[in-house]
């Protein structure tokens, strides 16, 4: 039977647009069906979880690559119908209405809101979307338009329809991805807060969404009397509601420093106090959030419950429980940080495509799954299957790439072929200037047939023209026609937003048959027609930046595009879960892989696993013997390697002998080990053991009568700044047993890490799990009085027990990780991990790097599990199914171009001296000294283009193409003439 | 000297982090002032002192220099570089008698339209305050 090749995805959650843009690269068509009416419609809701207050717009980038790619579909206002066949052969019917106003061809000239007669409030009836500022998104407010056709009539590009109709569609795709959105608590989740009484009470979303064009500025909190608050508290919600209500993703805790710290550096002098039940920090770097958010002078209050009530017009009243004690405190305003709940489209995705909720009702995934649901082709991903942050929707949309190619048919898209470029060295300079009148509207407002006159007088300039626009598929080609017509060989486009449409700038140029090296575009809307309103002056600044633009691109020079093959070859090493789930995964898609593990034994931590854990693990490892594709060294490691992206070199060392590879890609997965803790008696003792001792010597029986736990230890310390993730389940698990067999349990902690759509936590209150809670630095002791054993808090008291059980935490194999670190280039973070974005995000991964078309900070060299950080082993999955997909996308390239392959920095020979200055200031390694030729090289493949290298040279012999030193001076030449 | 005087202001600004800000100002019709004129560079860390300095023998009232927030320069590093050498070239305007103030670094990410607008309208105030640059009129040789 012939399989479908294209996947569709329904909704627009995180983890579906990784999904959409994985398969897009992989080679799939995709049609994306966007439930709201614009890109960001429902995803907003995402985006906006994250309380990064910065710099998002990279995070709208996808939805651009996607168009440029060309190979999504995607159809607003969409909705599933029917699901029928399977998988590799699905009939899916939806429901789709076009957009109003199509922001594929809209050129946000605003023309439309000029011409709009309703004047509702301060904005019209047709506006521009407040909080999405990366783009316009023009909406309409349909109550108010009276539906004249003005604005359909104005349209330079007909984008504006007001009329569309619904139409229901047929396509046939061989797998189906669920990636529906969550649902907001409502007010009535959020009662207990007040929330939606009074002004004072906001949620952190809104004000994440609020800042986002301001960053987070005094403003953002400011209260309608125009008073700025000086009192806060910030509440984590979903830890004082029912389970059930709302679900806490894991970085709720987090979030909640993040704005204690945000508050206090806007307002020093201000009072905040973050409430919550424990910090449930336990992703990477987050337990720093915590000491940072307690060095800033943030208040911790870790209370057992807590509510909120309108004191009056600009006072929140709050009445909290500690230690069993009533408190109470008046803040002027209060910030809640709400969970997800579970989507509400569940029930109706029951019905039609069959896939089955689990008791939290959330969709549910197939045990050491990712996203397979109980339906053969039929994926879910995201917030649909639990409550999720940004990382691991993001892991989930590249895992499901991983585990939905086996139902995949042959590839059916392939990027259109760039178009051929002329070689320019062998003609004459000809400059051309080509002014854009966005359709028409730039007239109105400025003499554009005057500036053309007074541009084509400019002596270099051979040709001037007026163009119709340069952004919209038709007037691409059409300007790219008329560029050809003209003959000349360099090009300056004056038009509006050269970043945001840049794409579509460079493809113009591009299909004219000219690198883009050889342009330059100038901002000709914002810098001059939004700036000025007489038009001599226009006319005299326009001139100025046409004069400036065509200095530089005199100058500019063509440069080829570098490519490069692509090994076809993986290298994994250590053959942990995660290794041996990346191997496999990989080899099973016909690459070949090579194995290499520092023991004897394949398996890594398996002795840590429970049965049914140990029973996949086995299954996995017979898989990978019995691969073809697989090589396995055991008893071997990495001896060199260099080289870089896609064609490393070295050797590996098995049996004292080296053994040469070849490899495109390197996946890290060293894994970690579990802390040898040193006090608590434990090893002097035979009743003092670890968790996991306790997990291997559960059969049923019954261990001791009074059984006493403490957690964290060897983690949240100075040695060990952070949460090592698994052990609290685990000590919740364990203790369900014991209970279970009649002992009494005690759970001495600091914070309880009990997360995921399981409450562990709850169960074990209800069985009758003692918990206690001791101060951060105050550990409870364990004393040997003559044969009996004693815990002893902190606060004196004394419990004689039987067993002492210790939950150690997670330790990185720092030598061994700066061993390949230090070989291979890679990052390593503070606590011994593997790093994987350089930058000082407060989450685990910045969206920016997430979404590089080679990924994180060294060019595929990727850490998984373990070694990335501490995970539990569903997590370990997921990151190697992350890292497979990842992997699989690049393996099945032939060539590559170099990942900044238009502006690289190059060196002339004759000038360099080899000072290496600019070596040193190199932050990518890409700068070397030939040693034969005594002068500087730059590796094409590892140089990102920054620059630095060319402003330090002494001689002026580095240069950067398209930024070289004297086509800036002609430009600040030109514009201060 | 016209009576109606116009600064003359120039700002490099980094290709990610301001550029993209001064795009999104831009988009969404935020007020900038007219006299500034715009030089994109990768990084901040490509703004060569050479070019700081060549804009004020030409004669330029002020320039402005703006890259990503410390620590999440696109290019890890250079930011710091760029404001390494923006204390440097205060120091050298000084013994040039030229007033520092005419040179201003600022950390501007791709969302901060706002606080793009604002700085180059208060930095445009403040060269208007402190007058033409007397290099204009004096000739180097």
């Amino acid at each position: 039977m012939a399989k479908e090749s294209s996947v569709l995805i329904y909704g627009t959650n995180l983890g579906g647009y990784r999904a959409a843009y994985a398969l897009c690269k992989k080679g799939h068509k995709v049609i994306l069906l966007n439930r709201g009416s614009y890109v960001d419609d429902i995803r907003n809701q995402t985006l906006s979880q994250l309380p990064l207050d910065f710099c998002w717009m990279c995070g709208h980038f996808p939805q651009r690559l996607f168009k440029a790619l060309g190979c999504v579909q995607d159809f607003y206002n969409a909705e599933l119908l029917e699901v029928s066949g399977q998988a590799g052969d699905f009939t899916v019917k939806f429901k789709t209405k076009p957009q109003v106003v199509n922001n594929f061809i809209c050129t946000e000239c605003d023309e439309c809101i000029e011409v709009c007669p309703e004047v509702v409030g301060d904005r019209k009836a047709i506006y521009v979307h407040p909080e999405i500022g990366w783009e316009n998104i023009y909406l309409i407010d349909w109550e108010n338009c009276t539906k004249c056709g003005k604005c359909e009539e104005v349209c330079p590009t007909d984008a504006l329809k007001l009329e569309r109709s619904e139409e229901v569609q047929e396509v046939k795709v061989a797998a189906i991805i669920l990636a529906l959105e969550y649902n907001d608590p409502t007010i009535e989740d959020l009662k207990n807060f007040s929330f939606g009484k009074s002004p004072s009470i906001v949620k952190n979303s809104e004000i994440a969404r609020n800042s986002l064009l301001t960053n987070f500025v005094k403003d953002s909190v400011k209260l309608p009397s125009g008073k700025i608050p000086q009192n806060f508290a910030v509440v984590v919600t979903p830890h004082f509601n029912n389970h059930g209500t709302e679900y806490e993703s894991y970085n709720l805790s987090v979030s909640a420093a993040y704005r204690g710290v945000r508050l206090k550096e806007i307002l020093p002098e201000s009072d905040v106090t973050i409430f919550l039940k424990d910090y449930r920090g336990f992703g990477k770097r987050h337990y720093r959030w915590y000491k940072k958010a307690l060095d800033a002078g943030v208040h911790i209050e870790k209370v057992d419950d807590i509510k909120a009530s309108p004191k009056n017009k600009e006072e929140v009243n709050l009445q909290y429980e500690k230690d069993g004690k009533s408190h109470e405190k008046t803040v002027e305003y209060t910030i809640l940080i709400n969970g997800q709940k579970s989507p509400n489209l569940m029930k109706d995705m029951s019905e039609i495509c069959g896939v089955k909720a689990d008791e939290n009702g959330f969709c549910n995934i197939k045990p050491f799954s990712c996203s397979e649901t109980d339906v053969d082709g039929i994926f879910a991903v995201g917030e649909f299957t639990g409550p999720k942050g940004n990382p691991e929707a993001i892991w989930e949309g590249c895992a499901t790439l991983t585990e939905s190619l086996k139902y995949l048919g042959e590839t059916n898209f392939k990027p259109p072929a760039p178009p051929s470029l002329r070689n320019v060295d062998v003609e004459e300079k000809k400059i051309g200037v080509f002014i854009c009148s966005c359709f028409g509207t730039f007239n109105d407002k400025m003499d554009l047939n005057d500036l053309k006159e007074t541009v084509e007088a400019i002596p270099d300039v051979s040709h001037a023209e007026i163009i119709k626009g340069c952004c919209t598929p038709p007037s691409i080609k059409e300007t790219a026609e008329l560029i050809k017509k003209s003959g000349v060989n360099r090009v300056v486009l004056a038009v509006c937003t050269p970043i945001q449409k840049l794409l579509k700038f460079r493809k113009t140029v591009m299909m004219a048959g000219l690198n883009p090296l050889l342009s330059e575009f100038l901002r000709l809307r914002e810098d001059v027609i939004n700036v000025h309103k007489d038009k001599v002056k226009m006319l005299e600044k326009s001139l100025t930046l046409i004069k400036a633009a065509v200095a530089k691109t005199k100058k500019s020079v063509q440069n080829p595009t570098l490519k490069e093959s692509f090994t076809p070859h993986a290298l994994v090493i250590g053959a942990g879960l995660s290794g041996l789930t990346c191997a496999s995964e990989i080899a099973d898609n016909g690459f070949q892989v090579t194995l290499i593990e520092k023991n004897e034994n394949l398996g890594g931590n398996e002795k840590y696993f429970d049965k049914q854990q140990k029973e996949y693990l086995d299954k996995l490892i017979s898989k990978v013997k019995d691969n073809q594709n697989i090589k396995v060294y055991q008893k071997a490691e990495l001896k060199r390697m260099s080289g870089y992206a896609g064609n490393f070199y070295g050797a590996i060392l098995s049996e004292k002998k080296e053994i040469p590879i070849d490899v495109g890609v390197i996946v890290l997965a060293t894994g970690a080990k579990e802390h040898k803790p040193k006090e608590f008696l434990y090893g002097e003792d035979q009743r003092v053991i670890t968790q996991t001792e306790l997990q291997n010597n559960l059969n049923g029986k019954k261990i001791g009568n009074q059984v006493v736990m403490i957690q964290c230890v060897g983690s949240k310390n100075d040695e060990h700044p952070y949460c090592s993730r698994v052990c609290c389940n685990q000590a919740l698990k364990n203790a369900l047993s014991l209970k279970e067999t009649g002992s009494e349990v005690t759970i001495l902690y600091r914070d309880m890490t009990n997360y995921g759509k399981e409450n562990y936590y709850q169960k074990a209150l209800d069985s009758g799990v003692k918990f206690i809670r001791f101060e951060d630095n105050k550990y409870p002791e364990v004393k040997k009085n003559a044969d009996a054993l004693e815990v002893i808090k902190s606060d004196g008291e004394k419990i004689k027990v039987d067993l002492v059980v210790l939950s150690t935490g997670i330790e990185p194999d720092e030598e061994n990780n700066r061993n390949l670190s230090n070989l291979l280039g890679y990052p390593m973070d503070k606590d011994g991990f593997f790093d994987s974005d350089v930058n000082v995000y407060p989450y685990e991964e910045s969206i920016k790097r997430l979404f590089k078309p080679y990924e994180w900070a060294t060019n595929c060299i990727y850490p998984v599990g373990l070694a990335h950080s501490p995970r539990a082993f569903e997590e370990s999955i997921l990151t190697a199914r992350d890292i497979a997909g990842r992997a699989l996308i690049l393996l099945g390239k032939k060539m590559l171009p170099a990942p900044n392959a238009m502006y690289i920095a190059e060196v002339k020979d004759a000038l360099c001296m080899g000072c290496g200055i600019c070596v040193d200031v190199c932050a990518y390694s890409a700068r070397a000294i030939d040693i034969e030729k005594k002068i500087a090289v730059v590796h094409p493949f590892l140089c990102d283009s920054c620059g630095s290298c060319v402003s330090v040279c002494p001689n002026d012999a580095s240069y950067l193409r398209d930024f070289m030193s004297n086509q800036t001076i002609s430009t600040l030449d030109a514009l201060l003439a | 000297m016209n009576d109606e005087y116009t600064p003359r202001i120039v700002g490099f600004l980094c290709n990610w982090c301001s550029y993209t800000g001064a795009d999104l100002a831009g988009v969404s019709r935020l007020k900038v002032p007219p006299s500034l004129r715009i030089i994109r560079v990768m990084c901040s860390g490509r703004i060569d002192p050479l070019f700081v300095l060549k804009a004020f023998l030409k004669g330029i009232d002020g320039v402005m220099m703006m890259g990503c927030h410390p620590g999440e320069c696109h290019y890890q590093k250079g930011n710091y570089n760029a404001r390494r050498r923006f204390i440097l070239l205060q120091k050298i305007l000084e013994a040039f008698d030229l007033e520092p103030e005419r040179l201003g670094i600022w950390w501007v990410s791709a969302s901060e339209a706002t606080k793009y607008a604002k700085v180059t309208t208060e930095f445009a105030k403040e060269i208007e305050k402190i007058g033409p640059s007397p290099v204009a009129n004096e000739i180097f040789l």
